[in-house]
């Protein structure tokens, strides 16, 4: 009795959109409809596509370094050219890859159908932005080939002022891509605003739409920044107006408050939608009611705050008043609190569930582990007098690949395996994920475990070259990259084998009651079949109906009518 | 995305929450009511507004940190700016958001000549601050009140550097110390002349990227608003569907409330005679 | 505005069209007269000093005529609360974002108007990241300003 007939009036003729009710990979063909589109799933899929060609570009980037670093001197390249690498390697990254991994590729497949929405709000904005991105994409590759930087990704001046006539182009390609995050930002937050089925209310509103939310808001009130200063960067080179030069009588540290006013806010840009999807995996494997909803939903927003009162603490040893200093410290503490919540509201979810051991799982107990590691080593680096110690050391490049890889990548890797699925209508092969997250586990820590040492010891970040000291540990490291890199590689074939070896999904395989799994695998082009009505939370295990909660091997849509009916029967409104 | 969908069509209804509401052709498809689609176009509108003032921002804490340090600089070179044609631009622009506004007002209730009108009024505005602040910038560019390392132009009376006069606009060069004049004397906009320390470089600095950046919105305001003009004109809106109206006058609001902080805070304050 | 109900929770109330307030003619003229009026004060203002409280009050003025442009001109008065908790929070957002930086550069030392560049107030030093401007000594600087400079503007601190 599970779904009900598509109610497919036979005059109803589709319009320009498609006929919303066909399987949206299926509702128009060929590579023309996939540029045009409006629709947000396939957007997302080419968004998709896109952050992980980066990703392996960025990847490679990692592992030149990391061979270069594997014995001492030059190895492969020389300092010239490992300057570039980490640069490309930071940009790539940061830019292409990690920002607008999680919102834009399953932010935009799965936060319109999360709210029982039938697209974004603006979905001309959304394929903008995509357009926009590879209009960055293309302004970075010219910087590349124009000989590329040299600076890091961070473009401090007065280096950038100097440095090769690349960062012009570096830095107007990130402008660019700065417009597409912001136009996902504003996209996905009139989205929530304005476009929520009934019955997904606030408090009902799922942990990942919750997290895209607080995202949105900072890259909406952060991008901003950044494009400005990059265009002051810009600007400074040009016609050398002197804001950031202390030739000229400007100060060079304004630049990094500049910076980090944004790329703070940026990190969290990074990790909350990690978070987010981390929400969704510990409650779907759990079987539980999510512990604290409310609380994580206000640290994601508490985090959204709070990111903007602390970018000092990338500055604590570049010159700041020593009254700025301490207070920016300060600050840094308050940061632990919404992100402690998470932490142990999601082991107080695991507590007494029933936990099913499925690969998305496996990342998402990850998550917590690694990101606690890189959460607390952030407090280590907070402190003013640590800080002094372990600033620009291999120290900080381990705190944030724990919170970036280990969190948000780590989060991302769950997140695509657990909605796979729905996403393709193919299962994958489970085995042969598990075994490409414990090589992904086990490389990860290997890689970055050294790197914490010898950064406590005094191994300085950005050299190509080091004591003899400090070998061992980067011989660990780089072999650790090729473990890492072997499970990335495992868990890509996975995911692309399921395309054409795969299973046909099931509607709900892993049994969630989340929002996403009621409609039909490989969702129709309106999401849903009939205009969902929510009768209960997304979590709410206890109040899911059987039905809702079977693995539906016809993969087709729960009835919402059939649902609404049992539960009046049953609660009387 | 112009709907092509012509037939009116019901949703199939399954919470029973609306009634077959006919679909407009401005509705688009992924919307259930006008209203839904009128609440959210404002919302990102207002949004977007809430990202260009973060933007302009940067400039203005910029301006904040560097007048808070050196406020005599900004005190002395701000009477190298016209008062008075500042003001003439105000009001010019006050007055196009006020023909901007009653554009939107015309269009909420369907006189659509009316609605071309203001609009044009509206677009003949910003053409006119346009040609102000080139008259401005040019007289300045006389002067060599110019940013940063072109700071200091022969034009100045007297641009000492080192002891004896420059000859040409002094640049960086990658490899040499900068060259800068010391202190430069020039006849103020009121006939006074005037000392400028070298400093003075960060207010034009200042002056001319946020004026700059002002100005290329006004560039894109006027675009936006001649094609919402070219849509009026083809008979696009109702007062039932007026959006891209009040969206263009919005931005075009925007663009005036930038001015109206710009306005006073390189042209007016600072110490007066 | 009850009237544009909120869609997303509650059923449409409504038949699902836009209504809007709509002001009369006259009333955005007078705005607009308010507005005029404001910025010939804040003309006139500039030509006497207040010292400190200069920027203070042309900050003040200007503010009051921002918030007519945008409760009355851009329909903020009339319009969801939501858009103005936007369009005011980007203004929040700035506040700290020039608050903490300044709190960092205005404790640095102070600033020496007549070289450019940074000092400690207590030992004279160059402060951090306050190198002079110039690539003359002070000393030297000090010789070859024309000596009106210093007189003409008072020396402050
Ligand atoms: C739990 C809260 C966190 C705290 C208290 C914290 C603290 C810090 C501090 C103090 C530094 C500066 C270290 C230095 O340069 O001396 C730092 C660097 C960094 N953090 Fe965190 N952090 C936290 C979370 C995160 C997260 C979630 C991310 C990213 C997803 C992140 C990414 C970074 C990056 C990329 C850098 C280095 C930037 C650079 O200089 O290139 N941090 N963190
Ligand atoms: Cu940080």
């Amino acid at each position: 009795m599970a779904a009900v007939d598509i109610p497919v009036a036979g005059g109803h003729a589709a319009d320009a959109h498609g006929d919303p009710h066909a399987n949206y990979l299926k509702a128009k063909r060929g590579i023309g409809s996939w540029l045009v589109t409006l629709d947000h799933k396939r957007i997302g899929l080419m968004y998709l596509t896109m952050v992980s060609l980066a990703f392996l570009v960025g990847g490679i980037f990692a592992l030149l370094l990391r061979i270069e670093l594997f014995s001492r001197g030059k190895t492969i390249v020389d300092g010239e050219t490992y300057n570039r690498f980490f640069t490309l390697h930071g940009a790539i990254m940061v830019f292409l890859f990690i920002i607008p991994s999680v919102p834009a590729a399953l932010g935009n497949f799965f936060l319109p159908i999360m709210i029982g929405a039938k697209d974004v709000a603006f979905p001309r904005l959304n394929l903008l932005s995509f357009y926009i991105y590879l209009v960055g994409l293309a302004i970075l590759l010219v910087s590349i080939v124009s000989g590329a930087v040299d600076t890091g990704w961070t473009f401090y001046t007065p280096y950038s002022v100097q440095s090769s006539n690349s960062v012009i182009s570096m830095t107007l390609g990130v402008f660019v891509l700065g417009f597409s995050s912001i136009l996902t930002g504003v996209n996905f937050l009139v989205t929530v605003h304005t476009m929520r089925a009934p019955g997904c209310t606030w408090a009902r509103m799922p942990l990942f739409v919750w997290g895209m939310y607080a995202t949105a808001l900072m890259q909406i009130l952060a991008t901003p920044v950044l494009a400005i200063t990059l265009l002051l960067l810009c600007a400074e080179r040009f016609f050398g107006i002197g804001i950031f030069d202390p030739k000229l009588g400007g100060d060079p540290v304004l630049f990094q408050h500049f910076f980090w006013f944004y790329s703070h806010p940026a990190v969290y840009i990074m990790i909350v939608p990690g978070m987010a999807i981390n929400s969704e995996l510990i409650a779907t494997f759990s079987r539980r009611a999510i512990f604290g909803q409310f609380a994580i939903a206000m640290s994601s927003l508490g985090l959204a705050l709070l990111g903007f009162l602390v970018w000092g603490h990338h500055m604590f040893a570049a010159g700041m008043s020593e009254f700025a200093t301490m207070l920016f410290s300060a600050l840094t503490f308050l940061v632990a609190i919404p992100s402690g919540v998470k932490v142990f509201n999601w082991t107080a979810t695991i507590y007494k569930g029933s936990i099913l051991w499925a690969s998305p799982m496996l990342y998402g107990m990850a998550f917590i582990f690694l990101f606690t590691i890189g959460g607390l080593t952030g407090l280590f680096l907070g402190t003013l007098s640590v800080d002094i110690h372990l600033t620009d050391t291999y120290f900080v490049v381990a705190h944030f690949h724990y919170v970036m890889m280990g969190g948000t990548v780590i989060a991302f890797l769950g997140g695509l395996l657990y909605w796979w699925p729905k996403m393709t209508g193919k299962m994958h092969d489970e085995r042969k994920a598990k075994i490409g997250f414990w090589f992904v586990f086990i490389g990860f820590n290997t890689v970055f475990i050294p790197q914490f040492i010898m950064g406590s010891r005094g191994m300085p970040r950005r050299y190509y070259d080091y004591l003899p000291q400090f070998e061992p540990f980067h011989k660990v490291s780089t072999v650790g990259s090729w473990i890492l890199a072997t499970g990335l590689f495992i868990t890509a074939y996975t995911l692309l084998e399921a395309l054409w070896k795969g299973k046909k999904a099931p509607r709900n395989p892993w049994n969630s009651a989340g929002y996403e799994w009621l409609t039909e695998t490989v969702p129709p082009l309106a999401n849903f079949h009939q205009p969902p009505v929510f009768t209960r939370g997304p979590y709410d295990y206890h109040l899911a109906t059987p039905e809702e909660l079977a693995t539906g091997e016809d993969g087709r849509e729960v009835s919402f009518t059939t649902q609404m009916a049992a539960k009046e029967s049953t609660h009387p409104a | 995305m112009a709907n092509v969908s012509e037939s009116v069509h019901a949703h199939g209804d399954g919470g029973g929450d609306h009634g077959a509401h006919a679909h407009p052709d401005f509705l688009q498809h992924h919307f259930d009511t006008p209203v839904q689609q009128f609440n959210a176009a404002k919302l990102g509108m207002w949004v977007f507004i809430a990202t260009e003032i973060l933007m302009f921002g940067g400039l203005f804490c910029a301006y904040a940190i560097w007048r808070g340090l050196d406020p005599r600089v900004f005190d002395d070179a701000h009477h190298f700016l016209n008062k008075i044609l500042g003001a003439t631009n105000t009001i010019v622009l006050l007055f196009s958001s006020l023909t901007a506004a009653l554009a939107v007002r015309s269009a909420q209730v369907g006189k659509r000549n009316l609605t071309s009108l203001y609009l044009i009024v509206t677009i003949l505005c910003a053409g006119v601050f346009l040609v102000v602040k080139y008259f401005e910038y040019s007289h300045k560019f006389h002067l060599g009140l110019l940013p940063g390392h072109c700071f200091g132009h022969p034009g100045l009376s007297a641009a000492v550097q080192n002891g004896e006069e420059v000859g040409t606009c002094l640049r960086v060069h990658a490899d040499s110390a900068p060259v800068m004049p010391e202190w430069v004397k020039a006849a103020d906009e009121d006939g006074h002349v005037r000392l400028l320390s070298p400093r003075a470089n960060m207010f034009f600095g200042l002056y001319f990227v946020m004026t700059g950046l002002h100005g290329l919105h006004v560039i894109v305001g006027m675009s936006i608003l001649a094609w919402v003009l070219y849509k009026n004109i083809k008979g696009k809106f109702s007062p039932a569907y007026f959006t891209p109206v009040d969206l263009g006058a919005l931005y075009w609001h925007l663009v005036d409330l930038v001015w109206i902080y710009l306005f006073p805070l390189l042209y007016l304050v600072g110490k007066p005679e | 505005m009850s009237a544009q109900g909120s869609h997303a929770v509650h059923a449409h109330q409504d038949d699902g069209a836009v209504h809007v307030h709509i002001a009369s003619s006259q009333f955005y003229w007078g705005i607009f007269g308010a507005l005029i009026c404001l910025t010939i004060l804040t003309v006139k203002v500039s030509y006497y000093d207040f010292g400190k409280a200069n920027i203070f009050i042309a900050l003040l003025i200007a503010t009051m005529k921002g918030s007519l442009v945008a409760a009355f001109f851009m329909h903020l008065r009339h319009d969801k609360l939501f858009n103005t908790i936007a369009f005011l929070s980007s203004f929040l957002f700035l506040g700290i974002f020039i608050l903490l930086t300044y709190d960092d550069l205005g404790n640095r030392g102070r600033v020496d108007n007549d070289y450019g560049g940074r000092f400690q107030l207590e030992t004279g030093q160059a402060a951090p990241g306050g190198e002079p401007a110039t690539t003359a000594t002070s000393d030297s600087v000090a010789e070859e300003a024309p000596h009106g400079a210093a007189a003409a503007h008072g020396k402050k601190e």
